[in-house]
């Protein structure tokens, strides 16, 4: 018997084929066992199990047809082929499109059901599947996911590789990098589930399971890969529905879903591969020899019975020798500077991905002639620097939407006599933001508990921001004396004006002879300064309070509670505190930075704190001011149920709380501003737009490394049009190499220099933060 | 208290029924740790911070997940006895009953149902030797060593009526319920209920647990 096994890959993160080898060599002694492999740096292929090694050329050389004809003649000889690569098992669906009885892989049509991120295939069975975006989303709703997910989300290429990517910047960069490593747009986001690693494995025929185990990881590489693991066998509730879903979809070969248990017991579905699992050998000292049954079965010759080892495996790391008749490859020549040497893909992976690409054949539409794709490419003048090789993009990447009023507001101005770059100021969008807001305040109010907006002035110091608040009943948050001041300058009065922050006594100017509306102190010195300054009169206040920092926020700011020492001392102060003062907590963080179910969980748990502060200092809190940095998508103005049940919380935690501060942060600000900015030149390449420098910059745009900005581009219609994602870069006037004020949109063929860009969603950090550079 | 084990025949590899035996008769009457509290406010504001903190580091995930935050914050080491819980929250290292005690109490404040687990687990004496030595430099009662054998306590964590599970407060891990022998392995346990009206047994993993009484695994 003479059996082929590819996938002999054994770097930190292997391929199942040394594994498949040794459980094979097991069961059949005398057997041949053939290793396939596509490039001699794979260390598998010296493998001792192996008698023989079928050494193919990488695989961006491999001629498709011949190779399929020579493994077709193997077949018909009576060899088998067990693969270990998932993409080898893509295209021998696709060159195989009918089967063969000794091809032990699957056919394409459940390969699209076990596709990724969805895994169609997985109903009936006892699994659920973490939350998922494709990609191909405007970069918007990339972002609103991260913040739904409190940024604990995975970037995921559709065959391998998964990156965890913690923030904006650094998904764009990883973004980047897998698109054009596996030649597609077709990556997705999936959310992080946290719990334990268990698999399940199983080998079937034609449609029957052979043999099937249960595998719970026990140790684990830096990778998340296996490194030891208990096996048992399946429990019968996962059991028959796999059964019933291996008969639809008519498998054959090996399989592993890998499965996450969380704390509740609940299994979510990372993923199901369309193979033996590199650890397949770890089930065979069980006694569970999956590879053997696979072909015990389909050949019908008995396979050595395995005496069960133990009912865990672990790994160690080996050094074995090298064939003679495949000597080391000498090393490629470091990059200068470089470090070490890589040995990912070496036998060509990344090409075969581009391949099966172009043959559309992971869609299962594959014709197997790259020369003639079936499917019509777009124009390699595509305005969009691609070339032909993202050709599924342009069809799949969707455009942003664009509120209406930002359309109102830009024809309101008269853009073609406005000098750029330049602050357009939109000011109904500003306006209806603000009325908003007041009036969901007013909602929100009840006879028990007042709800007051408040300003963050720091967000955006715009006198006509400012004014809007003032007009629309909202407190001033002041982190400094000189925004107090500025606070006053405008109209407010200083029972409007909330003081808070670790510099808030900066700089040293007077101070208002009339009481504040609230003081929150940020540290214990802090705190014990106020009360001097409360009791001297050098500062009034109705409101005296505490910036909170509960453990596990990783915020700077406010009243650390990371030992019982200091909440000990917290707890002294605070019954210090003379009556006559209302005590209130302050309690912000920026939901966009950590995500807005992480903002909604650390609400809850400032509560806790709150009791507890309440229970042991015997004071009550009265006043609670909460709130900063919200995404504009997030605010509650979209969904005031939710920060009504925050009220009713609070007024639940705290039965004698009377007001509640709700300060938007930037969900008011960001949308109320855009940057005006003109190109200033089009480089162009292979007739494509590749570069575009634009009189704009990270001067005026700050945040472009934390947000998405909406970018307009006027038609010559006249129309405002959203520019979607591409592969053009708007690069700043500034004459400093990180200035690229966005690194991937797709403009126009007709662009033309002098032509106007309007970026939107920059009323926030983006306007305050922005400064004077290279303006002489 | 009437040991189960008197009378049962105990066999393992590298142990023998007689060191088990033996171990159980040194633990025979051990209780399961209890933290005091002096009923003045030092206590009520370690308690109020421990839960709080708890609150915290849960972050919103499943009550069920194990608290181990514990274990980042305090070594697992000598601690001295009677403990308050001023005392023990103030502490660098708590040995595993001061942090059994405090993770039933947090299990608890989570509205879960968790009870004392008194566990024999075999080591070596290659091991224990080492432990012996530090606990002995400390003013620490090693009487929870015996040979390569030691009592340790853990939380027995009620999943539902009828299941539970066993969070080791000191390996800061859910205990594998399927016990293979060997280094590590627990040679006998005992349920203690702390909570009325809960009669057990209960089933962890495959096993049923009875309540009350040393149960040779």
């Amino acid at each position: 018997m003479k059996i082929f096994i590819s996938g002999l890959y054994s770097g930190t993160n292997p391929q199942p084929g040394v594994g498949i080898a040794r459980s094979l060599r097991a069961a059949y002694p005398s057997a041949k066992l053939v290793g396939v492999e596509y490039s001699n740096r794979c260390s598998g292929i010296h493998w001792e199990d192996l008698d023989d090694v079928w050494l193919q050329p990488a695989w961006e050389h491999i001629d498709f047809d011949m190779y399929s004809r020579r493994i077709e003649d193997q077949l018909n000889e009576g060899a088998w082929w067990i693969s270990g690569v998932d993409l080898e098992i893509m295209w021998l669906a696709s060159a195989f499109p009918n089967g063969h009885v000794n091809l032990l892989t699957p056919p394409a049509s459940a390969l699209r059901k076990i596709s990724k991120p969805a895994v169609e295939a997985h109903r009936g069975l006892p699994l659920n599947i973490p939350e998922f975006i494709s990609t191909e989303q405007p970069d918007w709703d990339l972002h609103a996911f991260f913040r739904e997910h409190g940024w604990k989300v995975w970037l995921k290429g559709p065959y391998y590789e998964a990156v965890r990517t913690g923030s904006w910047d650094v998904f764009e960069r990883v973004r980047a990098i897998l698109t054009n490593a596996w030649s597609t747009e077709r990556l997705f986001l999936q959310a992080h589930v946290t719990g334990y690693e268990e698999s399940v494995c199983f080998c079937a025929y034609r449609g029957e399971i052979v043999e099937s185990v249960y595998m719970r990881k026990r140790e684990l590489t830096g990778e998340g890969k296996t490194w030891a693991g208990e096996v048992t066998g399946v429990p019968e509730d996962f059991a028959a529905p796999l059964r019933k879903i291996v008969r639809e979809l008519n498998w054959t070969g090996g399989a592993e879903l890998e499965m996450v248990r969380d704390a509740e017991g609940k299994l979510w579905l990372l993923e199901c591969n369309p193979r033996f699992p590199a650890w397949i050998h770890g089930s065979t000292i069980t006694g569970r020899n999956l590879p053997a049954a696979l072909i015990e079965h389909a050949s019908q010759i008995k396979a050595k019975k395995q005496q069960a080892l133990s009912d865990e495996f672990t790994r160690v790391v080996l050094e074995i020798p090298v064939r003679n008749e495949f000597p080391l490859p000498s090393l490629a020549e470091p990059y200068p500077g470089g470090v070490g040497h890589s040995l990912k893909h070496p036998s060509g992976t990344l090409a075969l991905a581009e391949r099966l690409q172009k043959l559309h054949i992971i869609e299962g539409r594959g014709n197997n002639d790259e020369d003639h794709p079936r499917k019509p490419t777009r124009s390699q003048n595509n305005g969009n620097g691609n070339g032909n090789r993202f050709t599924d993009r342009a069809e799949r990447l969707k455009y942003s939407e664009v509120p209406t009023t930002f359309i109102t507001d830009l024809t309101n101005i008269d853009l073609d006599s406005t000098p750029t770059p330049s602050w357009l100021f939109l000011e109904n969008t500003a306006t209806a933001a603000f009325e908003r807001a007041s009036q969901m305040a007013t909602n929100l109010s009840t006879a028990r508990v007042k709800v007051t907006n408040g300003y963050s002035i720091k967000t955006n110091p715009d006198e006509r921001l400012i004014g809007l608040a003032r007009d629309t009943g909202f407190l001033a948050e002041a982190i400094s004396l000189s925004e107090l001041q500025k606070a006053l300058d405008l109209g407010f009065s200083p029972e409007q004006v909330v003081l808070n922050g670790p510099g808030k006594w900066w700089p040293d100017i007077s101070r208002p002879g009339l009481p504040l509306h609230a003081v929150f102190s940020d540290s214990l010195n802090d705190l014990s300064y106020t009360l001097r300054s409360l009791e001297s009169h050098a500062i009034q206040a109705t409101v005296a309070g505490v910036r909170l920092r509960p453990p596990g926020t990783g915020s700077r700011f406010g009243i650390s509670l990371e030992t019982p020492e200091e909440l000990m001392k917290l707890v002294d102060m605070i019954k210090a505190l003379p009556r006559k003062y209302i005590f209130g907590v302050h309690f912000h963080l920026a939901s966009s930075n950590i995500g807005v179910r992480q903002w909604w969980r650390l609400y809850e748990s400032m509560l806790t704190w709150c009791r507890s502060i309440e229970r042991l200092s015997q004071r009550s809190i009265e006043c609670l001011d909460i709130g900063g940095g919200w995404f504009p998508d997030d605010w509650h103005d979209k969904s005031p149920d939710k920060l009504k049940n925050a009220i009713d919380l609070a007024h639940n935690s705290l039965p004698n709380l009377q007001e509640i501060i709700s300060e938007p942060g930037k969900a008011l600000a960001q949308p109320t501003m855009a940057l005006a900015i003109r190109l200033l030149e089009v480089a162009e390449h292979k007739d494509a737009i590749c570069d575009v420098v634009v009189d704009g910059s990270i001067a005026e745009l700050p945040m472009h490394f934390v947000q998405p900005h909406r970018i307009l581009h006027r038609t010559t219609t006249g129309e405002w049009q959203p520019l979607r994602r591409g592969k053009t870069r708007l690069l700043g006037r500034l004459c400093m190499e990180h200035d690229v004020v966005a690194a991937n949109v797709e403009l126009p063929p007709s662009v033309r220099k002098g032509d106007l860009l309007i970026v939107c969603d920059a009323g926030a950090y983006d306007r305050s933060m922005s400064y004077e550079f290279g303006r002489g | 208290m009437n040991l189960v084990v008197d009378n049962q025949p105990v066999r393992m590899e590298n142990v023998t029924d007689i060191d088990l035996r033996a171990a159980l008769a040194r633990w025979r009457y051990s209780s399961p740790s209890v933290i005091a509290h002096h009923g003045k406010p030092c206590c009520a504001t370690a308690r109020e911070w421990l839960f709080a903190t708890d609150h915290s580091q849960l972050n919103g995930n499943h009550k069920l997940m194990g608290p181990r935050w514990l274990r980042r914050k305090y070594n697992w080491g000598p601690s001295q006895w009677p403990m308050t819980w001023c005392h023990a929250v103030e502490q660098d290292d708590l040995d595993c009953g001061a942090l059994a005690a405090i993770s039933r109490e947090i299990f608890t404040a989570r509205s879960v149902v968790c009870h004392s687990v008194q566990l024999v687990q075999q080591y070596s004496e290659d091991t224990t030797s080492h432990w012996s030595a530090k606990w002995t430099n400390h003013p620490a009662s090693a009487h929870w060593i015996s040979g390569g054998m030691i009592y340790h306590e853990a939380c027995g964590v009620q999943i539902s009526s009828s299941e539970m599970r066993i969070w080791d407060p000191s390996a800061a891990c859910w205990v594998n319920p399927k016990q293979f022998g060997g280094y590590g392995s627990i040679l006998a346990l005992r349920l203690t209920l702390d909570t009325a009206g809960v009669a057990g047994p209960f089933t962890w993993g495959h096993r049923e647990v009875p309540a009350g009484e040393w149960h040779v695994l």
